[in-house]
């Protein structure tokens, strides 16, 4: 059995790849986005700056299970509302 | 530009080269890489805001774009780390300029990126779910029950009312079997596609179209020297009454770059 990339039915997998997951810069960032209404929300305004996130170390102290949380949160305010899908964003300022 | 102080995040490669990639990002815009030391972050210049549209068709164009640009990074470069859609990067002050901002996280980032490599290397993902066919299914459990057989003689020398209820419980016993052959299954299944992936991610089953049941729905790590021997599992379990694959990929490792690097064996 040969894999595949090119029908509908992987588009799915791509969304579902592209959208939700990949390398993850800070777990703030992450709940933040995933965890608030995402309808019209400043994200960001929200977000943590950069210096923040070296200074403290979070970059080496991810937390999977926040992420995976945030992952969770992601997924349902997606179903709810497909088309917010693109109000999810990840800035690092 | 001023508008363009944002650097979007397509990927991280093992390449200290400074290269560009051309129009091929998201809205046509050029792609080019950032490299400290021995990676370079692959990216676009945009506006500091996110990209947002609530129009599907412009969604997916974005994300194909997206993954376009990670497949021909892999070409260049060999592994590519992913990000996920909409990572942008922006400098926290008016002194730093955008490139550097890049420089400054993989340079702090460079420990993790290193490991994350190191686990990728020669592997891609490959999305994998397993269905099967209740229909079909269940007339294999009805064969092979006793308890269902018996079920099924008595309610025949029932009333009609009594008929009832047992076929009530009939329908009960039926869903449990069903529900311990899925149990079953999925460790079966699982402990078989296991030795061919350096890692799994067990994703959530989603509800499948037609009259099919996702069993098992994973996100598998594959060395390029196993990708055969996975394919050929596959192809046994498929062959299997009343069950059927989607075999997807190869995708960039999307899966396997945001938790910690722990090894496998050992499991």
């Amino acid at each position: 059995m040969q894999p595949s990339r090119d029908t509908h039915a992987t588009l799915v997998d791509l969304l579902d790849r592209v959208l939700d997951k990949g390398l993850i810069l800070n777990a703030d960032l992450m709940i933040h986005v995933a965890g608030i209404p995402l309808l019209g929300v400043k994200l960001n305004a929200a977000l943590a700056g950069m210096e923040t996130m070296l200074k403290y170390g979070m970059w080496q102290d991810w937390d999977e299970a926040q992420r995976s949380i945030a992952t969770e949160e992601r997924r349902r305010t997606l179903r709810l509302a497909p088309q917010e899908m693109l109000h999810l964003s990840r800035i690092v300022r | 530009m001023e508008q363009e102080k944002g650097r979007y995040l397509y990927g991280v490669a093992a390449s200290e080269r400074a290269v560009r990639l051309g129009p091929m990002g998201i809205e046509g815009c050029d792609v080019y890489t950032i490299p400290y030391e021995d990676f370079c972050a692959i990216v676009h210049n945009c506006p500091t805001e996110p990209y947002q549209s609530t129009d599907e068709e412009t969604v997916k164009r974005w994300v194909s774009a997206h993954q376009g640009v990670l497949d021909e990074a892999k070409e260049r470069f060999g592994a590519v780390i992913p990000f996920g859609f909409d990572t942008i990067l922006q400098p926290g002050n008016e002194a730093t300029s955008p490139d550097q901002v890049v420089k400054d996280w993989l340079k702090g980032d460079y420990e993790r990126l290193r490991s994350i490599m190191e686990k990728i290397k020669d592997r891609d993902e490959y999305g994998v779910q397993i269905f099967y066919e209740p229909g079909v299914i269940g007339r294999q459990i009805a064969e092979q029950s006793q308890e269902i057989q018996k079920l099924k003689e008595e309610i025949a020398t029932k009333s009609p009312g009594m008929a009832y209820i047992y076929r009530q419980k009939l329908e009960k016993v039926a869903k449990a079997e069903m529900e311990k052959l899925a149990d079953k299954w999925f460790k079966d299944f699982y402990g078989r596609l296991k030795p061919h992936c350096d890692d799994i991610v067990i994703e959530k089953t989603r509800k499948a179209d037609g009259d099919r049941v996702m069993l098992l729905n994973l996100s598998c790590l594959v060395h390029k020297k196993k990708v055969d021997s996975l394919g050929r599992e596959l192809e046994e379990i498929s062959n299997m009454d009343g069950f059927s694959i989607h075999f997807s990929g190869p995708w960039p490792p999307y899966s396997f770059v945001a938790k910690p690097v722990v090894p496998i064996k050992g499991e």
